[in-house]
């Protein structure tokens, strides 16, 4: 639970009051086998709504703004995202803030900050092995989660089914799913926290399914980087365990499935002294994942252990011996104290 | 479209449909702007092709002009015909839906001139209605959730402690999220969310909701 949320637990609950009342009133006519009662039909079909969602996201062709926006904060950014037999192309253009796109072409991602001259090109699959939703978790996200069918909205001129995420433990949170009738494109999304208030939201305020820019424009940004600064950060997987880690007890449902080494500068910020790279292993429970970061305490660097919260992604500091451990995802706080509690250095 | 190019470079049609199309890279779009303005064919050019993409996308704009006029010509002559109305008309109170007896009631109770007629009432009832879905909507409830917040744990001396005793909720220090545009946690945040990958709950795509949160 956020600590300061606690005032606001009140009204939501009240809300909350409400929203069962409203959902209650209309007769829910498309009652899915989500709801059937029976343990093993609820498994599967929860598996079968996740993976329709998952196969929309990456095969269906679509173009859209997305919101997001988490407590007072709102960022959009305008996606075209392109499938083509095996070939998926995707480009993300920020709305806010300093320009930025992102473009995918299958497994490479070019990040382009046409302010600074400076681009970033990474390969996915060297960055992890990250196999994304159900790969990582496959079976065993219906023991963590259980989903619920609540009714059928309009969300960005399409009809959408509401589904409901249901953490069964307080180590994660919770989600409310719109995703589309027809395709099962994710439409809007809610991340919520145990009190059922809502940490971050994300929506299309207006998508088109099925339609895609040329090409050409797509991979516009990357076609254009002469004169740019472009860097090949260099991802090194390794073994927490080869690195002089382990994690001890760990938390339930969360399971290692990627470490590597990465440079600490960023591009738009390259370091001048020769610095040492960054250790960075990734647990999911097959829905959400938990970074941790570990690297030498450096005192002019490191100053103060500290605990934040952005939107529904908490964040843990603080040192540990000789070293400065960083701990970052989308759970609630106490999850992200047990993962660094339970951190041991082996020499 | 045709692509005419001097040594100037005054002209550069081929830029300014890019800019027509909202394609053309921010770097070029400021050229293309001074062009528009030094150049007046450029500005036939421009005006030109937002003809052509209105006519594109709407065929109902490629119509002869005459006919809006002629609609405005006779809306005028038939407002000019319309009586003026000096004071409004007195409440009937026939027809008038149930809201609008129990406002007129009220009105009547409370001794006041209050004469409001149904109409008035339905329109309470659409803008109570608003208000009602607003308070209803989840996330209108998120601002009121201090989400951002940032708090440091206690003292940098009692590392150790910190370390044992599992760090508290109780925050020693909230501060305004926009302090935390820390780069450096930008660049954890960058890390962290890159393995997003096509993770469902992060969005449409995980990279979607990463390269939008990371651009804050």
């Amino acid at each position: 639970m956020h600590p300061v949320a606690t005032p606001v637990l009140s009204r939501a609950s009240w809300v909350a009051c409400l929203w069962v009342a409203l959902l209650a009133a209309p007769p829910v006519q498309a009652q899915s086998a989500l709801n059937s009662g029976d343990a093993l039909v609820e498994k599967r079909e929860m598996k079968a709504w996740l993976v329709r969602i998952q196969e929309a996201a990456n095969k269906r062709s679509y173009q859209g703004t997305v919101i997001v926006s988490s407590g007072a904060t709102v960022a959009s950014s305008r996606i075209s995202h392109y499938c083509e037999g095996r070939n998926q192309f995707e480009r993300i253009d920020a709305l806010d803030g300093q320009p930025r796109h992102v473009v995918r072409q299958n497994e490479q991602v070019h990040t382009v900050w046409p302010e600074h001259r400076v681009a970033m090109v990474e390969q996915r699959d060297q960055m992890s092995s990250f196999p994304g939703l159900l790969q990582a978790g496959g079976e065993h996200v219906t023991d963590f989660y259980d989903l619920k069918f609540t009714g059928q909205e309009r969300v960005a001129g399409r009809e959408a089914n509401v589904l409901m995420l249901r953490a069964k433990d307080g180590h994660r949170y919770g989600y409310r799913l719109w995703a589309d009738k027809s395709t099962g494109l994710l439409l809007r999304t809610e991340v919520l926290a145990d009190s059922g208030t809502v940490l971050e939201s994300s929506a299309f305020s207006e998508v088109a399914v099925g339609t895609h820019p040329p090409l050409e424009s797509l991979l516009q940004p990357i076609r254009r980087l002469e004169g740019y600064r472009i860097s090949h950060p260099a991802l090194v997987p390794v073994r927490l365990e080869d690195e002089g880690w382990r994690l001890t007890s760990g938390v339930p449902g969360f399971r290692q499935v990627s470490c590597i080494k990465r440079p600490a500068d960023s591009p738009l910020r390259p370091s001048r002294s020769a610095e040492q790279p960054r250790l960075q292993a990734v647990y999911s429970d097959g829905l959400t994942y938990v970074s941790v970061f570990i690297e030498p305490f450096r005192a002019e660097r490191h100053t103060r252990p500290m605990q934040a919260a952005i939107g529904a992604t908490q964040t843990l500091m603080r040192r540990k011996g000789e070293w400065w451990i960083t701990v970052m995802g989308d759970v609630p706080a106490p999850t992200l104290r047990r993962f660094a509690a339970s951190l041991e250095h082996t020499p | 479209m045709s692509k005419t190019e001097d040594p100037a470079g005054s002209i550069r049609a081929e830029e300014l449909s890019a800019l027509v199309d909202g394609e053309l890279a921010s770097a070029e779009v400021g050229r293309a702007c001074n062009q528009w303005r030094d150049d007046s064919a450029a500005r036939a050019a421009w005006h030109t092709y937002h003809l052509i993409g209105d006519v594109l996308r709407s065929g109902d704009l490629s119509s002869t002009p005459g006919h809006d006029r002629e609609f405005l010509a006779s809306l005028r002559q038939r407002l000019a015909q319309e009586p003026v109305v000096l004071a409004p008309a007195r409440h009937s109170g026939m027809g008038a839906s149930a809201f609008g007896r129990v406002w007129h009631g009220m009105g009547k109770r409370f001794g006041g001139p209050l004469r409001t007629s149904a109409a008035v009432a339905a329109g309470f009832v659409v803008v109570a209605g608003a208000l009602l879905a607003t308070q209803l909507s989840p996330t209108s409830e998120a601002p009121a959730a201090p989400v951002v917040a940032l708090y440091s744990v206690p003292a940098a001396g009692a590392l150790a402690a910190v370390d044992r005793q599992v760090v508290e909720d109780a925050p020693t220090l909230v501060l305004d999220g926009q302090l935390i545009r820390d780069a450096r946690l930008d660049e954890y945040l960058a890390a962290h969310k890159k393995f997003g990958g096509s993770s469902a709950p992060g969005g449409p795509s995980g990279f979607l909701r990463n390269a939008t949160v990371e651009s804050r």
